[in-house]
This record gives C-alpha cells, sequence and structure tokens, in this order.
C-alpha cells in the first residue's frame, strides 16, 4: 500500500470544509450501510477499514460552465441550433460583439474559439460547445448582444444531441449549488435523481420534493419507492454521508451512486484541481528523489500502558491521550542524537543543512487531499505540551483554518497511516525533509519469547522513507533503534528529563 | 538557496518581469504576445511609462472619450489596446501590474470578469491592508470613493489577463485630455475628473507598493524573475499585436464625424 503525502500551502478557497479522522490508532468504525457510499467521496479512500486500497479517484470538478442550462432547449429537429451568448459569469446582461474568428460554412470544433466580445472591462473569448458547421451568424462586430441571446446558428449531427445530455451531467457535479436545476418535465431535480426515479419505474412528478424550491433529492426518490413497496431496504440516505463530507453536494454522490444502480458505467473526466493538482507536482519532484525504505516493528505495549496511565491521571478535562505525541517526543529525542535525520538536502550547493528545531509534521487526512501541519520545536515541548498542540492542530484542521506557518518549515514528517488501516507504507519523503515515516496499526501478534514461549504482543510496523543522497541504511537503522528504545521503554526518556 | 524556494512548493510558477519607464505600447504587445501564445503565469510590474499617453479601452470612440483638438495640438499619442474597459492617461507617475494567468492557476477562480477581478483585489487588499479604506468599487480601486486605480481584462479559452494602471501621481493638465466618459460607474456621481480620482502617492511610496504587490503575489505563487532579454527569441516575431496607435489621420476623421 501506498503512502502518500502532501505539501500543502495556502491556496484559494471558497470556505471548503476539512475533516480529519480520529487520531488515535483504531479503525474508523462505519456501518455496511455506509460502503457504498464512500466510493462517491474522498473520505471512502480513507474509511473502508477492509479495503486497504488507495483509490483517491476524487470526483472533484473544476466549474465547466460551457454549457448552459439551455442546452436541450437549443437543438431543433432538423440538427440546426441556436447558439447563444453565455460564458460571460454573473451579473452581466449584454455585450459588445468585437470580431468573429469564424464565418458561415466553417466547420467547428468543440471548444474552437467562435468571437470575442466586450463586456465593461473585459473582452471575453466565446468558445463553441458543439462540433459542426457555422449555418449562420446573426450578428456583426459592433452590435450589442444581450446574453442569452442567438449569436449564430449551427447545424450539428443528431448524435450530439446525448452529448449536450452528458454536458448537463457534467455541470451536475460541480460543487456549485446554484446551477444545478433541471427544468425540463416540470420537476427540479437533476438527471441522477430523474435516472433514479426511471430505474424503479416511478414518475418523478408523483414524488414530494424536500429539497430547495421543492426539488426532488434522491432520498425522496428512495422514500416514495419504500412507501410504494418497490424497494424494500432504503439506502442509507445522504444525510448519514453529510455527516462526513460536506464538501461535495448531495447530488454529486448520488449521481455516482445512481450510475452504479442504473448500470451507467460511463468514463468520467475528472481534471485535478487544487490540492491534488499540487500533490502532482509535488509527487513528480518528490519522485526524483532515490529512496531507500527501512522497515521494523515495535512493540507497543509498554505505550500502550502509558497512554492509559496519563488518560487515568488526566488533569484537564476535555484533553485526549493518544499514542501520537509520545511518538513524537521520543521521535525528537532520537533526532536529537541522529541530526542528519532532521535536515534538508540543497543540491545546487550539494550542502546538507541540519536543521536546529525538530518540527515534525503530522500527515492529516482531509476530505480535499492530505495536509501536513507540523509542531514547532518539538525539542523544547514536553508530552503534555505536544499533546495540546497537536489538538490545536487537529482543531484548525476541522475547521480549514490552518495558516501558512502550521504548514511550512516541517523537518521530518510522522504519517499515521494506521489510523486508517494497513500494516505499512512505502511513504515518499516530503521535500525538502530527507525523512518520512509512515506508521501502520498497531496489531496483537504472536511474539516468541527468549525461552521458547509464545505471547502477545502489539506490534506496530512501521516504514521510514529516505533520501538515500543524504542517509544510508546504517544512519536510518541506528536512528530508528534508538527510536524504538524510547518507544518500547519510555521510561528512558525520564534520562533526559530537565 | 534550497530553503526559501522550496516553502513554495506546490504553489503555481509565476515569472515576474519588472520594467521601470517601459513605454506603454510596448508592454502592450508584451502582455498581449504573453497571454496568446504563452502557457505560463506571469506578472509584470512596470514602474511608470515614458510620454505621456492616452490609452483606450478596444471598443473606445475617440470622439466621445477624449478632447481631439487638444490631443492633435499637442500630439498626444494615442494607443487602442486589446483589453476591453475604459480611457486613462498615463505618464511616469503611472504603475502598472498585470497578471497573466492560466484558467486553473488560481484555484476554484471562475474564469470571468467579476471572479477575476475580485481575486485581484483581495490581493491587493493585503498590500493596502489598514491603509486609506481600500476596495474595490465597481471595477475600479479605490480609497473611500476616490479611484487611483483602472483595470481591464480579456479572457480567452484557456488563459486571462487583468492589467491595471495606478495613479500613483499624475499632471492636473494631462487630465485635461479626456472628457467625461459616457459610460461612467454609478459611483463618480458625475464627479469631474479631479474630483473623482486621487494621487497613490499621498498614502504610500512607490517602491514599498510595488515590493508588497509582489510580496502578496508570493502568497498565491512561486514567482521567478526572469528578464526580458531571456524571452526575447521565444517571443514569436510572427505575433500581429493588436494593440496599436492611432493615426492622427484616424483622428482627425473621429474630429469631423462628431463635428458633423
Amino acid at each position: 500500500m501506498l503512502c502518500r503525502r502532501i505539501l500543502l500551502k495556502k491556496v484559494w478557497n471558497n470556505g471548503r470544509r476539512w475533516l480529519l479522522p480520529s487520531s488515535s490508532l483504531s479503525p474508523v468504525p462505519t456501518t455496511a450501510d455506509y460502503k457504498r457510499h464512500f466510493s462517491t467521496h474522498i473520505m471512502a479512500a480513507f474509511s473502508l477499514p477492509q479495503n486497504n486500497q488507495f483509490t483517491l479517484k476524487i470526483p472533484y470538478m473544476e466549474n465547466r460552465c460551457k454549457f448552459s442550462s439551455n442546452a436541450v432547449a437549443d437543438l431543433h429537429t432538423n440538427g440546426i441550433v441556436d447558439v447563444p451568448l453565455a460564458q460571460t459569469g454573473e451579473g452581466i446582461a449584454e455585450c459588445e460583439l468585437l470580431k468573429w474568428f469564424i464565418q458561415e460554412g466553417d466547420e467547428v470544433e468543440e471548444f474552437q474559439p467562435l468571437c470575442e466580445v466586450q463586456s465593461d472591462k473585459a473582452t471575453i473569448e466565446i468558445t463553441s460547445r458543439y462540433k459542426g458547421r457555422v449555418a449562420q451568424v446573426l450578428h456583426v462586430p459592433g452590435n450589442i448582444v444581450k446574453v442569452g441571446e442567438t449569436l449564430l446558428k449551427m447545424a450539428v449531427e443528431d448524435t450530439q444531441v446525448p452529448l449536450v445530455t452528458l454536458s448537463n451531467l457534467e455541470n451536475e457535479k460541480q460543487p456549485d449549488t446554484k446551477s444545478n436545476k433541471d427544468f425540463t418535465g416540470g420537476v427540479l431535480s437533476t438527471p441522477a435523481v430523474r435516472n433514479l426515479a426511471k430505474e424503479h419505474g416511478i414518475n418523478i412528478n408523483d414524488v414530494q420534493g424536500s429539497g430547495k424550491d421543492g426539488r426532488v433529492l434522491k432520498e425522496d426518490v428512495l422514500k416514495y419507492a419504500t412507501q410504494e413497496g418497490i424497494i424494500k431496504d432504503p439506502l442509507v440516505t445522504a444525510t448519514a454521508t453529510a455527516d462526513l463530507g460536506q464538501l461535495f453536494h448531495r447530488e454529486k454522490s448520488s449521481l455516482l451512486e445512481s450510475a452504479q444502480v442504473s448500470g451507467h458505467y460511463e468514463d468520467t473526466i475528472v481534471p485535478l484541481r487544487g490540492f491534488q493538482r499540487t500533490m502532482v507536482k509535488t509527487m513528480s519532484m518528490a519522485a526524483k528523489v532515490p529512496h531507500f525504505h527501512y522497515v521494523e516493528e515495535i512493540d507497543c505495549d509498554a505505550l500502550a500502558e502509558l497512554k492509559a496511565s496519563f488518560q487515568t491521571n488526566n488533569l484537564e478535562p476535555g484533553l485526549k491521550f493518544t499514542f501520537l505525541p509520545v511518538l513524537i517526543k521520543s521521535l525528537s529525542m532520537a533526532l536529537s542524537k541522529y541530526p542528519m535525520v532532521n535536515s534538508c538536502f540543497n543540491e545546487e550547493s550539494v550542502e546538507v543543512i541540519l536543521r536546529g528545531s525538530h518540527n515534525i509534521g503530522i500527515a492529516m487526512a482531509t476530505p480535499n487531499g492530505l495536509v501536513v501541519p507540523n509542531i514547532k520545536n518539538v525539542q523544547s515541548l514536553s508530552i503534555l505540551e505536544i499533546t495540546k498542540e497537536l489538538s490545536r492542530l487537529q482543531q484548525l484542521s476541522l475547521d480549514n483554518k490552518l495558516s501558512p506557518a502550521d504548514i511550512s518549515g516541517g523537518t521530518i514528517t510522522l504519517s499515521n497511516i494506521g489510523a486508517i488501516g494497513g500494516k505499512f507504507g512505502a511513504p515518499i519523503v516530503n521535500l525538502p525533509e530527507v525523512a518520512i515515516i509512515a506508521m501502520g496499526r498497531i496489531q496483537k501478534l504472536p511474539r516468541v519469547a527468549d525461552d521458547g514461549d509464545v505471547y502477545s504482543a502489539s506490534i506496530m510496523t512501521v516504514n521510514i522513507g529516505a533520501d538515500h543522497r543524504v542517509l544510508d541504511g546504517a544512519i536510518v537503522a541506528r536512528f530508528c533503534n534508538e527510536w524504538k528504545r524510547f518507544i518500547e521503554k519510555p521510561e528512558l526518556l525520564m534520562l533526559h528529563m530537565k | 538557496m534550497l530553503v526559501p524556494q522550496t516553502k513554495n512548493i506546490g504553489l503555481p510558477l509565476m515569472n515576474l518581469m519588472r520594467f521601470k519607464g517601459l513605454p506603454i505600447l510596448q508592454q502592450l504587445h508584451i502582455e498581449e504576445q504573453l497571454l496568446r501564445t504563452s502557457s505560463e503565469n506571469w506578472c509584470i510590474v512596470n514602474d511608470g511609462t515614458n510620454d505621456p499617453t492616452v490609452v483606450m479601452g478596444v471598443l473606445g470612440k475617440p470622439a466621445e472619450l477624449l478632447e481631439i483638438e487638444s490631443v492633435l495640438d499637442d500630439q498626444v499619442p494615442v494607443i487602442r489596446r486589446f483589453t476591453g474597459g475604459g480611457t486613462v492617461i498615463v505618464d511616469h507617475g503611472t504603475v502598472f501590474v498585470t497578471f497573466i494567468c492560466n484558467k486553473e492557476a488560481v484555484p476554484n477562480l471562475q474564469p470571468y470578469p467579476r471572479p477575476i477581478m475580485s481575486w485581484s483585489s483581495s490581493l491587493y487588499s493585503k498590500v493596502f491592508q489598514g491603509i486609506g479604506d481600500f476596495h474595490l468599487r465597481e471595477n475600479d480601486y479605490v480609497f473611500g470613493n476616490h479611484k487611483f486605480g483602472g483595470n481591464a481584462q480579456s479572457i480567452t479559452k484557456n488563459r486571462w489577463i487583468h492589467h491595471t494602471s495606478f495613479l500613483w501621481d499624475f499632471n492636473v493638465q494631462n487630465m485635461s485630455y479626456l472628457k467625461h466618459p459616457k459610460r461612467a460607474p454609478a459611483y463618480r456621481s458625475a464627479r469631474s475628473h479631479l474630483d473623482f480620482i486621487c494621487r497613490m502617492k499621498d498614502y504610500m511610496p512607490r517602491s514599498t507598493f510595488m515590493d508588497k504587490t509582489v510580496e502578496a503575489t508570493e502568497t498565491q505563487f512561486s514567482l521567478r524573475p526572469i528578464q526580458l532579454e531571456a524571452i526575447r527569441t521565444c517571443l514569436e516575431a510572427e505575433f500581429c499585436p493588436s494593440s496599436r496607435f492611432l493615426t492622427n489621420e484616424e483622428l482627425e476623421a473621429a474630429a469631423v464625424a462628431l463635428q458633423s
């Protein structure tokens, strides 16, 4: 299983919500009912306990406003379509036509620029939504054209009609909640919901809509179907899944859900934007680094006892103790002895900068992608302080309020992938750091004692990914041994207590 | 140096070109060529231009916008640029800032005039934080209700350009070449030029403004300084920019048409 991490910088976002799985090392509980919906959410990839696959097929769509909701209405029976002035953005009522890029009789491809218009301060290229031939141009440069007014007529092939419907479907996948209304048929709903109704032989007009403006939602159809006895077991409604990820509009999940229900297995193009796009870039760069991986098993029995003790003797309500803070502090102890593991590599000058602070990054999974905030100066923090800081960063991730300072300046990264599942991964270094540690789930495994007896121990497998230009196997092995020592015998941390 | 660069890993790359006194027509030619033929993101900062020049939007009608007689008498150059928008008179007191971006350069930004304007104003909000009640008013940058920066854009299939001319300082006499435009923003409230605009120099030193703008851009992009010479060979010789000077004949014809 591959572990991915992302160095997230401040990106332009519109208040999207990030959610964080529990930071404890136990898997996220789910019910069987959730499973069907999970493939439609980013969280899905992280939340399936039995499936250790990272699919990361995220239906993240850029708002493609190349098709207006009038597309279906445009089509005349003789294959000539009216192409209106669209794509100018909100609030623009009319534009002046500047120039045509095509003329009557020209063959035009989809997305080919047709003309340029001016509105207020902007000149805008209008592109074609169809492939076809320009039948008639209705305006000359200098004309004022109202938005929605026909610019030209195009002869398109009849086979493009399904294309038009598909474009409406594509439109539906946007997180934009405003423009997803389908007005044909009298009842407001998305094509996905209509498909679902059709699949169950239900007339969508019979269904009472509970959405905004009376629109019919997926759960309305399912409820109706149950009431009519058409289906026996209602699927868990979208409200349940909404708890897990508010990022995606409900209809998106119902779109992919009903695609599977109705058997429409079509290819979906997902342009990678935002964090995913950033991940493409950072991974491509990191892939150039020669990595080696070092795997070790660590006995966590003592760690579990320590955590229990912290929890029992906890004087601060609201503070939750997990394994992570002790792992982080002991990591810092080991880094003090092996500072090479806490460094950055400067390729140009072929220099290694041994970083003075231990800014330990903790990979956190959010519906948007991975984010790695770091705890600064762990070498100077107590375990209690680390616990509080970790909690603060987790809360900020949840609220989508991490600052650039929180996510920059890291010197080494810990990926607690075991919180979701898996034995261990082969993590990729988080540049410009030189090491990353993926920690698998703590599992109860049989061990053999010196006297030959078999006993049960809580074992965590860790995989250290390291930049082989800077670190060699020996350094990493010794560093890991040191870290393991502190985890298996946490009382040794007291030796260094000041 | 590795560390400052690598903190920007993950930010889209943007090339930064800084000029001082570059003639405005040359700037417009470079901008249009970069918009139409480059696939990278660009930021251009031009600290003043040389001679006072009138720059009209792509649909600007000289007769409506200019005092043509004075313009002809004083031989003031008039340019029609490739982006939309209104008319300005620029000189060494004008600071130009231009962003040319791919549609995906700014995450979640819709490639339409309003969202782009909103994005750029939030960038400049960082520059003018706490200074002079800066905001975007209709399509202009204002302190209070006095305009000090005018904007124009062009949006193509995959890219967009947003450029701004900032009135760091202006010559009162130059304003007399411009007529009160027919299409004016509502907030202008029929004020004369001098009551409508203000000077940025009353609020911020010139170099501070440019440095802060670059800093604000760096929070969203990984900036790479580029010299014009470095890209000259890449700028296609065959490209024909559309921004051009209006000839005396055209201006005279416009004056005649107005009178008739």
